[in-house]
């Protein structure tokens, strides 16, 4: 019985990936819980307008939150625009009577944490100030969760199941004569993806409409952007999918690696913990997680109605990643498919002609 | 030659994998690559239809959609039927309508894989999945028909079934190239291409390897190994001397086909001095 | 002389499906049986009865004399076809796992394969893997050697080298059931079995069962119309060069072949291992 557990340790101990999975995962875990996860959230940023914003945003107690701009001169709309935009979570508008808090619902955390805080500012300064919550009126939990897990199953389809998809076929060697018949490498390349991205765009419509019809989740904004940001984040995942089947040998080490690409992104793109109230040590790893993006994208384009021109900058590092990814993918997958290139068509060419 | 290598040199990443390796591949003829497990057979078969590329020396082949492959790992899909495997195989290169259904027909007869047309590929055994992607590189009627240890494990009545297409195909005209390790399918090639770490150690038709084979053979009895080059056939040795001078005891014998290609294989493997 | 092996009329089924039907079988020490037949043929099923694995619906089977247990297990060697060895192991620790578990602790790594000792065997060619497993197999010294496949894709030098083990242990008293699909093994033992169906069809050695038996030789200046038209009238025939080699009488090759305007001579000769197995299996004895 000893000889079983002394190989089955050595064997183990080769298996790189699950060894990899058992050290990285629980690092990663506790780096998350330690770090991200954080549902009191503090440094919220906050706009004060109107005529007594100067008195209000002293009010404001630090760290919870973060003002970023104190204007007599700007009023609600402008405020609101803020809202939209991401640039704050709470507006204070000062004016004549009392003092209208507007705050971004779509943050839920951060919402949260600012009612319990602003609430202690109003009592302690006996005043009752009036307080609207946007985009999100009664706080729900599944509006803010619909838009994200949409994008959890989009990462699910692209990037672990393509990535099966693809290894399969290297697994039971059909790849090989793939490369041999008449396919140029772009036809196998489109063929194998496209299945998915089909069965992913279908996925995220039912999501979508299953979230609108049973948790009243709105869809406010305009269909074009949510569109355009889905397609990129697809071609992202989707990408990701092919370049973990070019580097997996089995069905097996793709799962592996599929996951260790997929946790991170539930826990660490604001799915749940919202990213502002990461450490910084930690927030970098969202900034480049494409799920962050996409999650800004739909909550943005479902909830806060926002138009294309604000979300150029979520949609525009989505195609960088979309473009750099698919290129790596395709790069890759290319040399699989054939190897036999320009060098050993040269060698042919230049002795006999090819017979037709 | 109207298809194959010509003293090609090939390498898989930094090691080099073929030295100077000729394999001619033509029409009507089958061409037999034998060795043992990494002599170098897939790669030379990689090389003729464009997986690898060559360090030097020339290929000859004709465009992919007159090629027919089957590496060794039997390509076909497992979770397809017997019948889309062959649709599949038939888009690819561009058959369709009555004159591929023929076709199909004719090829599910001949390896007699009619009645499982709608069984899963994955269901097969290994004989039956041999046979069919042997069948779907067949299809097209491909000039030049390239398999990679086609027959390995498969069991005797399905290796004579294979062989029966392939033979088919070379009557028909095609140019086949086999890769195999056992000696008695390439007693049947019209040529064979012995490999042995990379290099030819040996080439022609059965009958000129025989005829080239050097010094004399000798049986011997005995539980003890005899010096010099022997090796073990059934309860006796071969013994084998390139100088044609026999150990005592040892009694002449005349080599068969399998005594040439070990006594090439061994000769490759350790060149003596002066040869 | 005592068999090392030994089943008499041993059936087995699973349920309305007979597997393996009263199939007599010995192995004695020092001697080589070669089992073959084709998939499905109860090959796999009979070495089930013997270790011990199955038991038999009828008939009897031994093993060392005894019925097969976990104690007569520990005197055979067994090696299937995929090797039965840790590819992430080194040999030295596949070695050691295998000594472990046959109680034969801290045995020495014999000399044949201590040259690949620190070698991961997954990295190993498959000439030596083959190598290593059967050391390993051998390293509780078993009187019975069970095979599977041994030389499988090793070629005709390495294949001569394995057998050269294989000998030396049948020489010092083992016995070795050996089942392939090759025919070069199939030449390599002392006997050979064939079986189809469950049954045992044929029996004896490779001359025994190719005596009396006979494939037309045919040379023909057409002989890719000659083939197309035999293949064609479902004759079987094989391709052996630019010659053709029918298993069915000469007589009725040659109507065929004049019939059709082809000029060939056509002549008897002995059948090869290989064409009697098929000849064998695709008409059962008594069929």
């Amino acid at each position: 019985m000893w000889a079983m557990i002394s190989k089955e340790f050595r064997e183990l101990r080769r298996d790189r990936r699950t060894v990899a999975m058992m050290i990285v995962l629980p690092i990663v875990l506790l780096v998350v819980f330690g770090y991200a996860a954080n549902f009191k959230v503090s440094d919220i940023p906050a706009v004060v307008v109107g005529p007594g914003a100067s008195q209000a945003a002293a009010m404001l107690p630090e760290p919870t939150f973060r003002v970023t701009e104190v204007d007599p001169a700007a009023d609600r709309s402008a405020a609101e625009a803020r809202l939209r935009d991401g640039k704050a979570v709470v507006a204070v508008v000062t004016g004549a009577g009392v003092p209208l808090i507007l705050m971004d619902g779509s943050q839920l955390f951060s919402v949260q944490t600012a009612e319990a805080a602003l609430g202690k500012v109003a009592r302690d300064a006996g005043v009752s100030p009036r307080v609207e919550i946007l985009y999100n009126k009664d706080l729900s939990t599944s509006w803010v969760m619909v838009p994200g897990l949409a994008g959890l199953i989009l990462v699910f389809i692209g990037t672990l199941i393509t990535s099966l998809g693809v290894v399969r076929e290297r697994q039971a060697g059909t790849l090989e004569q793939l490369a041999v018949m008449p396919f140029r490498a772009w036809d196998v390349i489109v063929g194998k993806i496209a299945p998915y991205l089909i069965v992913a765009a279908v996925d995220l419509v039912v999501i979508v409409v299953i979230g609108m019809a049973v948790f009243h989740v709105p869809f406010a904004g305009n269909v074009g952007p949510f569109t355009l940001g889905a397609a990129l984040f697809l071609l992202v995942t989707l990408g990701m999918g092919v370049l973990v089947s070019t580097v997996s040998q089995n069905q097996g080490q793709a799962i592996q690696l599929a996951f260790m690409l997929v946790l991170p992104q539930v826990l660490l793109s604001g799915l749940i913990f919202p990213v502002s109230s990461m450490a910084i040590g930690v927030r970098w790893i969202s900034y480049v997680l494409p799920l962050t993006y996409f999650i800004e994208i739909s909550r943005g384009v479902m909830l806060k109605a926002m138009p294309i021109t604000d979300l150029w900058e979520p949609i525009g590092l989505l195609a960088v990643l979309a473009v750099a990814v698919l290129g790596l993918a395709v790069f890759r997958f290319r040399r699989d498919l054939a190897p036999g290139s320009r060098k050993d068509r040269a060698a042919v060419r230049a002795q006999e002609p090819v017979a037709s | 030659m109207k298809w194959g290598l010509r003293d090609v040199d090939a390498a898989r990443g930094r090691d080099l994998v073929l030295t100077g390796v000729t394999v001619p591949v033509d029409p009507s003829c089958v061409t037999v690559v034998v060795g043992g497990d990494g002599a170098g057979k897939s790669t030379c078969l990689e090389v003729l239809v464009g997986l690898l590329a060559v360090r030097s020396g020339t290929v000859l082949r004709p465009p992919k959609e007159r090629i027919g492959y089957v590496p060794a790992t039997a390509g076909l899909y497992a979770d397809l039927t017997v019948q889309e495997n062959l649709d599949f195989s038939a888009k690819a290169y561009g058959l369709s309508g009555r004159a591929y259904r023929q076709q199909a027909d004719r090829l599910l007869e001949q390896t007699g894989l009619g009645p499982a047309r709608r069984r899963l590929g994955g269901q097969l055994s290994g004989g039956m999945q041999r046979k069919l992607a042997v069948g779907m590189a067949l299809l097209h009627a491909p000039d030049l028909l390239v398999l990679d240890e086609p027959t390995t494990g498969v069991d005797p009545v399905s290796r004579a079934e294979l062989w029966r297409l392939i033979s088919g195909a070379a009557a028909a005209g095609t140019a086949v190239a086999v890769s195999t390790t056992y000696v008695n399918e390439a007693a049947r090639a019209a040529v064979v291409v012995l490999l042995e770490a990379g290099k030819v150690a040996a080439s022609g038709s059965p009958a000129q390897i025989l005829d080239g084979f050097p010094g004399a053979l000798g049986v011997m009895d005995g539980a003890e190994r005899p010096a010099g080059l022997a090796w073990r056939r059934g309860i006796t040795w071969r013994v084998w001397d390139p100088a044609g001078a026999l150990p005592m005891g040892a009694r002449p014998v005349v080599p068969d086909f399998e005594d040439a290609v070990v006594a090439a294989t061994l000769a490759s493997a350790h060149p003596g001095p002066g040869r | 002389m005592r068999c090392l092996a030994e089943t008499q009329a041993a059936s087995r089924c699973f349920g309305q499906f007979t597997a393996v039907s009263k199939v007599d079988l010995a192995v004695r020490p020092g001697e080589v049986l070669g089992l073959l037949g084709a998939n499905g043929a109860g090959k796999t099923t009979l070495i089930r009865l013997l270790l011990g694995l199955l038991r038999p619906s009828d008939g009897t089977v031994g093993l060392f004399g005894e019925s097969p247990s976990i104690e007569t297990r520990r005197r055979v060697g067994y090696v299937p076809q995929t090797l039965g060895l840790y590819a992430s192991l080194t040999v030295a620790e596949n070695w050691d796992f295998t000594s472990a578990a046959f109680r034969n602790h801290r045995a020495p790594l014999p000399e044949s394969i201590s040259a690949w000792k620190k070698e991961l065997v997954g990295s190993l060619p498959l000439g030596a893997q083959r190598q290593v497993a059967f050391a390993v197999a051998l390293s509780h010294r078993p009187e019975l050697l069970v095979l599977d496949e041994p030389t499988s894709g090793v070629g005709p030098l390495g294949s001569a080298r394995l057998w050269e083990g294989i000998r030396r242990a049948a020489t010092a008293g083992a016995g070795a059931l050996v089942t392939t699909h090759n025919m070069e093994e199939a030449e390599q033992c002392d006997r050979l079995m064939i079986m189809a169906d469950g049954k045992v069809v044929a029996a004896g050695t490779s001359a025994d069962i190719t005596a009396g038996r006979a494939v037309a030789e045919v040379r023909a200046e057409e002989w890719s119309r000659a083939f197309a038209l035999l293949d064609g009238s479902r004759f079987p025939v094989q391709l052996h060069g630019t010659m053709l080699r029918v298993g069915s009488q000469p007589a009725a090759v040659s109507a065929l072949l004049s019939r059709a305007g082809i000029s060939a001579t056509v002549e008897s000769v002995p059948a090869n291992l290989e064409e009697a197995f098929v000849a064998i299996v695709a008409r059962p004895a008594g069929a």
